[in-house]
């Protein structure tokens, strides 16, 4: 090699190593900047998060605000929240999941959960998730495994209490007496002591309420086997829903939203409610002077919404999907979501802050409630639980409406259940 | 040499000013246009879009729905279909429910249309007359027509809301107590509601069309009866309702399909509740596919509803051709 070209040589060299420092350099400032996606295999992507809280006015914000950092930690998932109302959310999005579309992630009740993990339209996430070493709660986590499979993890969890108005009722009643007496009582003009829903039109939200009568006085729909709506705990139940409807000690013919507006404006004493309830109520009215207590039937058991988070089977970035589940169940991503979701807890035990506590001091109550929650689905039926639903709600209202006794309802009830499950 | 002399007859002729452009393309066009529209394929060339939408849009999904019908297939997984022959038609006919909502569907479109066609034809007859502001009532009385049906059911459950509608309040100074639950949640009263509200939207359009039919009747006839001594009610018999005849023909056939198919009304008042009450086909249809996820079983929900239409188209085509031939 002759003296010019050893000098093209140094030349290139220093200027390659020049580079390679430019290129360390800038990626490590990039890095310190934005890091990384914690996966090194996502591809670049943008996703889709359909979730009914994102419409929220209490949570909504917060969880957008959750996205955002989520998006900004990072260069190559961008989530997009999709906001579909309550009401048509699990509709909405299961026919479009059934047409091969659908968001990439979705937040679902588990009604919805159950009847998409049925027909595979869910992404099993058993390599994604490791429930032992996230140490996940396991009372609400054991639900959303199928046939041993994972399709699922807890994005909240959202245990059923009862909600009172302190300026009406300052002692919380402690047994089911106590509560009835406690409603007639408060019962004066246009102020209720109880309201729960009780019309066709609010199916869902019907057999949300008559689930903590069931399970507070023993019963249940079935006992995963076989169905069990005719038996004596269950018929017991609802009985005792039957005749708080009576006792005209609610707003009959008022819907959810007319009466949690009463409930805002002092107008109602008391409400079975879950979690989410806090926030709405706290954003709703700030200076609402409203406490939690334990239902008080004989049975400490309640119902308990359990919501997911999955991936959609369809989806075109499962990758970036998974990017955005295991960021969010981190630590410090688990705390924050928690006190975006108010008095809900999430799928790993956090801690909740001293100023969340000094607000709501009933959090801790509320929590202790994890154990003793049970899903409102038909345990062992939960694809068929909507038809089931529509079967028993149909039936309930028939025998508060006076066509039938509740023991009449409940044997119809189970005779057309067991008509639609082939038993 | 007569190619010469055909030539140079050519170039002499006078063009028209407005005909600029290349001396041939005219009659080569004209030719073409001739060709085009004298061929034995004219008539399908122009039929063509019209049936290619009819086969897109109509003919290729009624195919489908008749074979869904006969197949057990869930909205979740609608590739996997597995054929039950005529299981979904036993299943429905067999449950005593879809007995209920075919009594309710039956109920709602021979209220509707006998409704709307009756108070329909009564303002017709009023808007006919002449009295100071006719202009005015006969726009006043579209607004109905003209409301959207979201907007017309939303307001009706204002109106009836069993805590502050002024329906409600209405009916109990009257002395008809709907329960505390109020008419929409009574399963005694809510189909009445809703026929009412359907009828008021309704009534608009048969009171126009209607009127534009009265306006044909020969006044020379109206007044040859009236000369003759006939009464009021011989007159509408003998010369009025006769030139209405084919138009009230029309609009019965037009209301009933309507009723069969109306949706938002009845789903935005009462989804088909109170326990049942307000069922129609096209609700129970709705509820089959969307809640209970059973494509196959609301498909042939919607075939016993094509039955039912084209035995009405049929039926009302029938008894237009018997009256014909009897008058």
């Amino acid at each position: 090699m002759n003296a010019p070209s050893r000098r093209r040589a140094r030349v290139i060299t220093v200027l390659a190593g020049i580079a390679a420092g430019a290129l360390v350099l800038s990626g490590c400032s990039s890095a310190a900047e934005k890091p990384e996606s914690s996966s090194a295999k996502v591809s670049p992507a943008t996703i889709t998060f359909a979730a009914s809280t994102l419409g929220d006015p209490g949570r909504g914000p917060g969880l957008q605000k959750l996205i955002d950092e989520y998006n900004d930690s990072q260069d190559v998932v961008t989530v997009k929240p999709a906001s579909v109302p309550y009401p048509t959310f699990g509709q909405t999005i299961l026919t479009q999941m059934g047409g091969g579309e659908g968001p990439d992630l979705i937040r679902f009740d588990m009604p919805e959960f159950e009847a998409a993990a049925g027909s595979q339209l869910l992404e099993p996430l058993d390599d994604t998730i490791d429930a032992k070493k996230l140490n996940l709660i396991p009372g609400p986590d054991k639900y959303l495994k199928k046939d041993g499979t994972r399709y699922g993890v807890v994005f909240e969890n959202s245990n059923y209490g009862m909600f009172y108005n302190a300026d009406l009722i300052p002692e919380p009643p402690k047994t089911f007496d106590e509560f009835e007496q406690t409603a007639k009582k408060v019962r004066s003009g246009d102020v209720y002591g109880l309201a729960f829903r009780q019309t066709q039109a609010e199916e869902a939200g019907v057999w949300q309420d008559i689930f903590n009568y069931v399970l507070g006085f023993g019963g249940n729909w079935s006992d995963g086997k076989k169905l069990t709506i005719d038996s004596p705990e269950v018929i017991k139940g609802l009985e005792q829903y039957q005749k708080l409807y009576n006792d005209d000690v609610i707003p009959k013919g008022a819907d959810a939203a007319t009466f949690r507006k009463m409930f805002v404006d002092g107008k109602v004493g008391m409400e079975l409610n879950n979690g989410g309830y806090v926030s709405h109520l706290s954003s709703s009215n700030p200076d609402l002077n409203f406490s939690v207590a334990r239902i008080p039937f004989p049975v400490k058991k309640q119902g308990s919404l359990i919501a997911p988070i999955v991936i959609n089977a369809n989806s075109k970035h499962k990758d970036a999907a998974a990017d955005f589940i295991t960021w969010l169940l981190k630590p410090a991503q688990q705390v924050k979501l928690q006190e975006v979701l108010g008095a809900s807890s999430v799928a790993t035990p956090t801690k909740r802050s001293a100023a969340s506590l000094e607000k709501y001091p009933f959090l801790p109550e509320l929590d202790k409630l994890t154990d003793s929650g049970v899903p409102q689905i038909v345990l062992g039926y939960g694809e068929q639980t909507p038809d089931l639903r529509h079967i028993i709600v149909t039936e309930v209202l028939s025998s508060i409406k006076g066509e039938k006794t509740m023991k009449a309802a409940m044997q119809d009830a189970q005779k057309q259940a067991e008509e639609l499950v082939g038993k | 040499m007569s190619q010469t002399t055909q030539g140079s007859r050519r170039t002499a002729r006078p063009r028209h000013p407005s005909s600029v452009g290349p001396p041939s393309q005219k009659p080569l066009n004209a030719r073409r246009r001739r060709r085009v529209v004298g061929s034995p394929w004219t008539p399908y060339i122009f039929l063509a879009p019209a049936v290619l939408y009819i086969v897109i849009f109509q003919l290729v999904p009624l195919v489908q729905e008749i074979w869904l019908s006969f197949t057990k297939t869930t909205l979740l997984n609608p590739t996997a279909s597995v054929w039950v022959g005529m299981a979904n038609y036993f299943s429905i006919f067999s449950n005593d429910n879809f007995r209920q909502t075919l009594i309710t569907t039956a109920i709602y479109v021979i209220v509707c249309v006998v409704g709307a066609i009756g108070i329909g034809l009564l303002i017709a007859l009023l808007l006919n007359g002449r009295f100071p502001g006719r202009a005015v009532a006969r726009s006043l009385v579209t607004v109905p027509w003209a409301a959207p049906g979201i907007a017309v059911a939303l307001i009706a459950v204002w109106m009836l809301n069993p805590q502050y509608g002024v329906l409600t309040k209405l009916l109990r100074a009257i002395g008809i107590d709907p329960g505390p639950s109020g008419v929409l949640d009574n399963q005694h009263m809510a189909l009445s509601a809703i026929l009412v509200t359907t009828i008021w939207q309704l009534v608009p359009f048969v009171a126009v069309v209607l009127l534009s039919a009265l306006q044909s009747v020969p006044q020379d006839l109206l007044e040859a009866a009236s000369v003759d001594g006939a009464g009021r009610w011989t007159v509408f018999q003998v010369v009025t309702w006769q030139v209405l005849k084919p138009t009230v023909g029309l609009l019965a056939i037009l209301m009933t399909i309507w009723s069969l198919r109306r949706f938002e009304l009845i789903w935005l008042m009462t989804r088909g509740g109170p326990l049942g009450s307000t069922r129609t086909l096209v609700i129970d249809l709705y509820s089959q596919a969307f809640e209970s996820k059973q494509l196959g079983t609301a498909a042939a929900i919607g075939m016993v509803g094509i039955v039912i239409a084209l035995i009405v188209i049929v039926g009302g085509r029938f008894v237009a051709r018997a009256a014909g031939r009897e008058s």
